[in-house]
């Protein structure tokens, strides 16, 4: 078995363009769901939104591949104004029906033969981000690696190695403020900070080199995980800021914050909104990569996949939101990888004289069945996941 | 498997009718192709004494495209009239009559061009039909397609009706909007493939089966899996979060278990349709027709006459206060789990019957069972009747006024969204669920 390639692409997943436009999406859903408590089942609609923003702005609209961010701003704020006003006063179940079910009319709609001028039916609309490709910093043929001893000279060796440092340090930071440790004082909290960042540290050591990417990759991942960062610094601090706090009351109990004079209607619609818009984003920096759309990637176990990220990572937490997606998809890239590597090149696994794999699609398959298992076990034994705080997720209230 | 098709009828007309030839000769002529292909049919038609008699055109050139123009294949009309193309893979193609190949003076009615997509696949050899001649068919009025659809209509609202029951008791009980109820209905129609198919039994007792089976289904994942969360004081969002990675869960095996084609019962497949003036209706639809309808009355009088029934409903109307009147709460939520898992299977079978059986079949009619679902009033096993029945009769509908067939479970969901605007609670629902 080829345990060092099952370790490099199961490395390259966690710091992936999947878990990148994963993490968006998880980061929307998080201020939706996690912080407000808004049960939305659609947001594969609004990654659509955003892919075909792009996709549209040269197929059909025939203008530049940069106006698509602002189409797709202006779709997925049309589609959550769709979303919203029939449910918002409603209980929390008929947003998520009603969400399922627009997002999957979205699909219907861009994936059918009737508008295929517009949305470009089933295969979608390819070829439309050559403008994006041009600006990326990266030799297109050239493989490029993440940790600092790739290189030969000094400037990237030093920038990479401070910007790792500094992740590492950070790590150690957060690991010393969390609650558990905190509460066992400072002589507690300073040995695992610095135990933490040592740790982080050797582990990036040894996981660092073996990352490879190709100069286009590389330029969405630079790209990507930027925006997933700025992302993440307005949600955190938007959820410290008086708005944040309404916010995380109306999912606490809405009553209360009615009976104080606000407008809980226009709150969570804002919620729903500006999750979108994040989701959408992500969308447009998949599209960007792929330099293509298929409606097909857009349909509801997408969205049912960023949830299952986000909870393993834990709801109401702005790191859940990031570390979920990238464990998801290490997670996923591993068992493909591994059971690829079990089953071989006939694509049959027998164990004494049953077949337990008989073919290939089966593997993804097992994976996805997995997906919906680890679900229902993170929901049942651990639904504040990874990061989160069990007292936070008052899912209950309603 | 030929037992399957010989024995046995569900209702004893269906014996009279026998299962006609032509069906048999395309049957042979499917054989020739390994995976998908089109068989378009050349026909003359005349009129003689009110009936409408058929005849095949042989030597009729028939070519298939991409939408491109690329071709990919093509084939003339054999002494039956049908013609071959073999596929490379269900897709998006343009299927054109080859008009210089028609015989002079016959002139094919409507379109020679006909484009298929991956949906129009719904056999692995998708057939269609070219008529040339008179005939009271071929020129069909509005009212009689209105006809045709509302017959098509009407069964798939009982469908989604019969389904739709156990979702809305379901929630009515328990509070739980169940995002596995597609999963249910998919699980019943694979029960009655392996029974009648795969181990040959009879489709009468396959049927009977997969609904028993469905019902056990029902009653495992509330005893094994809801039961003992609702025991613990798991919240409802979280409740349906688990149904949603169930529905993940299931899905994925059925998958793994059947892979991802659609399969046909083979049962009463082919058989020649009854014309009843306007519509034509086959034996088979027409009894799956009558016997959804009689499940929604034995449904619905069980519900109101029986004593069970009725504490279903005290229970769904106010848990609390019909737990105090010394109705075993827990029971009734077990009965509505077995009886909405086995009225779930029945439509599986019902809509396998209809459509074919594939892992996603389920999962398509949940959007129409919400719809049809918060249209009757969310909680109301009578509202499930009524909205899931009034939403299928609209999808089928639909199409005659110029909505794509591909789009036809849109109206739906305008329907669901429409509903929310203007009375959320429903036709038949309560008020104080809704806010």
């Amino acid at each position: 078995m080829n345990w060092d390639g099952i370790i490099n692409s199961t490395l390259r997943g966690f710091f992936g363009i999947d878990a990148v436009y994963f993490a968006l999406a998880a980061i929307g859903l998080n201020l939706q769901f996690g912080y407000t408590g808004l049960l939305n089942f659609g947001q594969a609609a609004f990654l659509a939104c955003g892919a075909y923003g792009v996709g549209m702005a040269t197929f059909y609209f025939g203008v530049s591949m940069w106006w698509g961010i602002a189409f797709g701003l202006g779709f997925s704020v049309l589609l959550g104004l769709l979303m919203g006003v029939p449910t918002l006063r409603l209980r929390a179940d008929y947003l998520a029906m009603v969400t399922i079910s627009i997002a999957e009319v979205v699909r219907l709609f861009v994936r059918s033969q009737t508008f295929r001028n517009v949305f470009g039916g089933a295969d979608g609309i390819s070829d439309f981000s050559a403008a994006y490709r041009r600006l990326s910093p990266f030799h297109p043929s050239r493989g490029y690696g993440l940790g600092p001893f790739q290189y030969d000279d000094a400037t990237r060796r030093i920038l990479l190695s401070l910007l790792w440092l500094g992740l590492a340090v950070l790590v150690g930071v957060a690991a010393a403020r969390s609650r558990r440790v905190r509460e066992r004082g400072p002589q507690v909290q300073r040995i695992v900070g610095v135990g933490a960042t040592i740790v982080t540290v050797l582990v990036m050591l040894w996981v660092l080199d073996r990352l490879r990417y190709s100069g286009y990759t590389m330029w969405t991942l630079t790209i990507g995980w930027i925006l997933v960062a700025v992302l993440a610094v307005f949600l955190w601090l938007l959820m410290r800021s008086p708005f944040g706090r309404v916010l995380k009351a109306i999912r606490e109990d809405e009553d209360a914050v009615r009976s104080l004079g606000k407008s809980v209607y226009s709150y969570k619609m804002q919620a729903l909104i500006m999750g979108g818009v994040m989701a959408m984003l992500g969308g447009v920096v998949r599209a960007l990569d792929r330099g293509s759309v298929q409606p097909d990637n857009y349909g509801r176990d997408v969205t049912f996949y960023i949830m299952t990220a986000l909870v393993l990572g834990g709801l109401a937490t702005v790191t859940g939101s990031i570390v979920g997606p990238m464990l998801f998809w290490a997670v996923l890239v591993f068992t493909d990888s591994f059971l690829n590597e079990v089953v071989g090149s006939d694509g049959v696994w027998e164990v004494g004289g049953i077949t337990l794999i008989e073919n290939v699609t089966q593997i993804g398959q097992i994976r996805f069945a997995l997906v919906g298992l680890a679900l229902m076990l993170l929901m049942i034994l651990r639904p504040q996941g990874l990061f989160g705080n069990r007292k936070e997720m008052a899912l209950d209230g309603r | 498997m030929l037992n399957a098709r010989r024995l046995l009828a569900l209702v004893p007309m269906a014996l009279a009718v026998v299962i006609g030839s032509s069906g048999q000769d395309a049957g042979a002529q499917a054989s020739t192709c390994e995976g998908p292909g089109v068989a378009p049919r050349v026909q003359m038609q005349t009129v003689e004494d009110g009936r409408t008699v058929r005849e095949p055109i042989p030597g009729i050139e028939f070519v298939v495209t991409t939408p491109d123009g690329e071709e990919i294949g093509r084939a003339t009309t054999d002494d039956t009239g049908v013609a071959l193309i073999c596929l490379p893979s269900r897709s998006d193609y343009v299927l054109t009559l080859q008009e210089d190949s028609l015989p002079e003076d016959v002139e094919i009615n409507g379109a020679t061009e006909v484009t298929l997509n991956e949906n129009s696949f719904a056999t692995n050899i998708r057939r269609l039909n070219f008529f040339s001649g008179e005939s009271g068919r071929t020129e069909l009025s509005f009212f009689e397609k209105l006809a045709q659809r509302t017959v098509d209509g009407i069964r798939l609202g009982l469908i989604i009706a019969i389904t739709s029951v156990g979702l809305s008791l379901i929630f009515g009980t328990t509070g739980l909007t169940n995002f596995a109820h597609g999963e249910l209905v998919t699980f019943g129609a694979l029960m009655v493939y392996l029974f009648s198919e795969t181990m040959g039994l009879p489709l009468t007792v396959g049927t009977a089966l997969a609904v028993i089976v469905g019902g056990i289904f029902g009653w495992v994942l509330d005893s094994g899996l809801f039961a003992p969360l609702r025991r613990r004081g798991m919240g409802l969002v979280s409740q349906m979060i688990v149904t949603v990675g169930l529905g993940i869960l299931l899905r994925n095996v059925y998958l793994f278990q059947f892979g991802g084609d659609f399969r046909f019962l083979r049962a009463y497949n082919s058989q020649r349709a009854w014309d009843l003036g306007p519509v034509a209706i086959t034996p088979r639809d027409f009894t799956v027709t009558m016997l959804s309808l009689l499940v929604l009355v034995l449904v619905a009088l069980a519900l109101q006459k029986t004593r069970l029934g009725k504490a279903t409903r005290a229970v769904s109307d106010n848990g609390e206060l019909a737990s105090a009147t010394g109705i075993n709460t827990a029971r009734i939520i077990r009965l509505v789990w077995i009886a909405g898992g086995a009225l779930a299977a029945l439509g599986g079978v019902f809509r396998g019957l209809d459509e074919g059986i594939n892992p996603d079949m389920g999962t398509a009619l949940l959007f129409l069972m919400f719809a049809g679902v918060t249209l009757g009033g969310l909680g109301s096993a009578y509202g499930a009747l009524v909205g899931g029945f009034v939403v299928g009769l609209l999808v089928e509908v639909s199409t005659l006024f110029g909505v794509p067939a591909e789009l036809k479970s849109v109206p739906a969901i305008v329907v669901l969204v429409l509903v929310l605007l203007l009375r959320p609670q429903g036709i038949l629902g309560q008020r104080q669920r809704v806010g």
